[in-house]
């Protein structure tokens, strides 16, 4: 072993933590990093996502530093005597066993407040649409006038979710036939879809637009495009959309595309 | 160790480094598939098929190299004038999928529909035998949701609702999240793609009809191949706006409770004769025999070709050549037939659309392609729109109202 060997295995090494911090420095202004926020619990996730981050991250240059450093200290043709056999050191082992122990406890209850309101504090409404994963879309069905699912008036769709913007939304999810996962990106709701049960899934989004539902969990074939659409808009504009859809629903004559457009 | 490593690690970066190089190899051009079933058995509207009437080898060359000329290839598609189709939208379904020189996706028909229906919009694709029910043949030119005569083909706007709203109750999925110009290419691509098949079949069938001059090959004419062959069906594609079903408006005053109570006598009653295929509570469970038009065919080759075997007089040579030959087209060009399950109406799924005017189209020309018969001309459009209403309610009907002494209402079922 040449002593150049070993210089290039241990900048090798730290290669690894220079270039991953790198990455991750450089990916905001690539817009590779995450998803526009537009939901109320968004910065609270992305808060713990970022606190996560910085302690894992210092934990990962910390012992990818240490590991190149004995790599290049050590390095066989520089240190010519024999090894020192030890059995290890009992002191250490607890505090680097205590220590990241800590940590998680620490994280698991610091977590505990965002993941009961994301997950547990259902607010009290009845359901706004009930969203039913099949594969490979997302089914929608709106309580009509009268307010309640499965009655004459239910407005039927396929992948085109809409909700009032600043409002609590109750979504009751459903699966038609295998697991799927319904997922939010820019409101940061993530929820597995399984077959035979009735989940509740909440958010209040504060910003209008479209974004992307797509499927977070295998389903088949089709998973990779099994992709939907959700727009948020204004109370007044999710009303009228509501009913203009259903007029549409209802029609006895033919829509006016259907026939200004045969040709 | 030393020595070890220094000798893989590089050998191993140069396979990687070689392998990647020189690519995967190149994939040869898609192809369209001749339409093998019909080329073997191309009277299977006769009484029996046999050797004598499949096409030769020349005879399925020379369909290939007309049909070549007449609509090109998967990535090069051609537009006869005749055929009223815009070429341009074509070029944008075609070929694989790649961004043209204007940064617009192209290949569409490839990456959104190929895999099901075939590159040829043959129903053959990849996935086509996991589902159920399979994939729309294009082929033969029929068409089931379309706001048409029963005989007519779909207008280009029922193309388009189909692509938007997919259909509930198949794998035929929804394509609302594509642009309006997208969707409008797919459309147009369907039928080109579709005129293409029926001018293939009516040129298969043609050399039935040479008189003995002509040696069994089709005269390449202009006047024969677009003439005689591709224009008539190119023309029922342009009159399809026209053949519009025209549907009265339902009174506005209309008193739904006895409207319903009509609607389940006319579904009970002779003249719509509804529970015979629906079943007497509506389930589907009427009867479950037949076939729609695309299966019935080839059940009826596959039923033909058994009783040839089982023939007595037995079969020379050629005939068990042709025989097992045939077999393997079946095997290899078509799916294995179902019986068609008439519509469980409790469920509350429409395939071809929910609105109460889609269910009007359904029942007054009934369903192209399936045994589902026109109640035109024995059914009102009166009563059309009683037994529309009575539907419309079954999914929600145990006697009256839901509440919360009353069984699941069936859609909530699964």
């Amino acid at each position: 072993m040449s002593r150049l060997s070993g210089i290039f295995w241990s900048l090798l090494f730290l290669a690894v933590p220079v270039l991953g911090v790198a990455t991750f420095a450089v990916a905001p202004a690539y817009d590779v990093w995450l998803p526009k926020n537009v939901s109320e619990h968004g910065p609270a996730i992305d808060g713990l996502f970022m606190f996560i981050l910085a302690l894992t991250g210092v934990v990962f240059i910390v012992t990818e530093v240490l590991l190149f450093w004995f790599i290049w200290k050590y390095d066989a043709s520089q240190v010519k005597g024999p090894a020192t056999y030890i059995h290890g050191s009992h002191v250490l082992e607890v505090v680097w066993t205590i220590i990241p122990a800590a940590t998680l406890l620490f994280l698991a209850i610091y977590q505990m407040n965002t993941w009961a309101d994301v997950k547990m504090r259902r607010p009290a409404m009845a359901p706004t649409v009930e969203v039913v994963a099949r594969q490979f879309e997302w089914r929608l069905r709106y309580p009509g006038r009268d307010g309640m699912l499965g009655t004459r008036d239910d407005l039927f769709l396929t992948n085109d979710l809409h909700v009032p913007v600043d409002e609590d939304v109750l979504i009751q999810l459903k699966s038609m036939d295998v697991l799927h996962s319904f997922f939010l990106p820019n409101l940061r709701i993530k929820q597995d879809a399984v077959p035979g049960m009735k989940i509740p899934v909440w958010f209040k989004a504060k910003e209008t637009g479209q974004f992307d539902i797509v499927c977070a969990e295998l389903c088949g074939w089709g998973h990779y495009k099994m992709k939907g659409r959700i727009t948020v808009e204004s109370r007044a504009d999710f009303d009228r959309w509501l009913e203009d859809t259903y007029a549409r629903q209802e029609a006895t004559q033919p829509a006016p595309e259907d026939v200004a457009a045969a040709e | 160790m030393n020595h070890i490593v220094r000798r893989i690690l590089p050998a191993t970066l140069a396979v990687c480094v070689t392998l990647a190089a020189s690519g995967c190899g190149k994939t040869p051009p898609a192809s369209f598939r001749p339409n093998m079933v019909e080329a073997a058995a191309p009277s299977a509207e006769k009484d029996s098929i046999s050797a004598e009437q499949t096409l030769t080898a020349a005879q399925r060359k020379q369909v290939a190299t007309i049909l070549l000329a007449m609509f090109g290839t998967p990535d090069d598609p051609v537009a006869l004038p005749e055929t009223g189709l815009d070429e341009s939208k074509l070029r944008l379904c075609a070929g694989p999928v790649r961004s043209d020189i204007v940064g617009r996706k192209n290949g569409l028909y490839r990456e959104h529909c190929a895999h099901c229906h075939g590159i040829g919009g043959d129903g053959l694709g990849p996935t086509a035998a996991f589902l159920n029910p399979y994939p729309r043949d294009y082929r033969p030119g029929w068409f089931k949701f379309k706001s048409t005569e029963r005989a007519d083909k779909p207008t280009h706007a029922d193309l388009v609702r189909i692509l938007h709203k997919g259909i509930p109750g198949t794998s035929m999925p929804s394509f609302a999240l594509l642009s309006e110009p997208q969707v409008d290419a797919l459309a147009e691509y369907v039928k080109y793609l579709s005129i293409r098949g029926e001018t293939e079949l009516a040129l298969m069938r043609a050399f039935f009809e040479l008189d003995d001059d002509a040696q069994g090959t089709l005269p390449e004419t202009k006047e024969f191949l677009v003439g005689e062959t591709l224009a008539p069906i190119a023309e029922k594609w342009q009159s399809a706006a026209a053949a519009q079903i025209p549907v009265p408006e339902m009174p506005a005053d209309l008193d739904m409770t006895a409207s319903i109570a009509k609607g389940r006598e006319l579904f009970y009653g002779d003249k719509a004769n509804c529970v015979k295929c629906h079943g007497p509570t509506g389930l589907g469970d009427g009867q479950a025999n037949d076939y729609d038009d695309w299966n019935k065919n080839v059940h009826k080759i596959t039923n033909k070709l058994v009783k040839l075997r089982e023939s007595e007089t037995g079969l020379d040579a050629e005939q068990r050549t042709w025989a097992n030959e045939f077999s393997q087209v079946l095997a290899g060009d078509a799916l294995k037939p179902r019986t068609i399950q008439p519509r469980n109406l409790r469920q509350g799924v429409y395939r071809g659309g929910r609105r109460p005017i889609d269910l009007y189209y359904r029942i007054h020309a009934g369903i192209n392609g399936a045994p589902m018969p026109a109640a035109k001309g024995t059914v009102s459009p009166e009563d059309i729109w009683h037994i529309v209403n009575y539907i419309q309610s079954l999914p929600y009907d145990f006697d009256g109202e839901l509440g919360a002494d009353r069984p699941m209402v069936a859609q909530d079922r699964y």
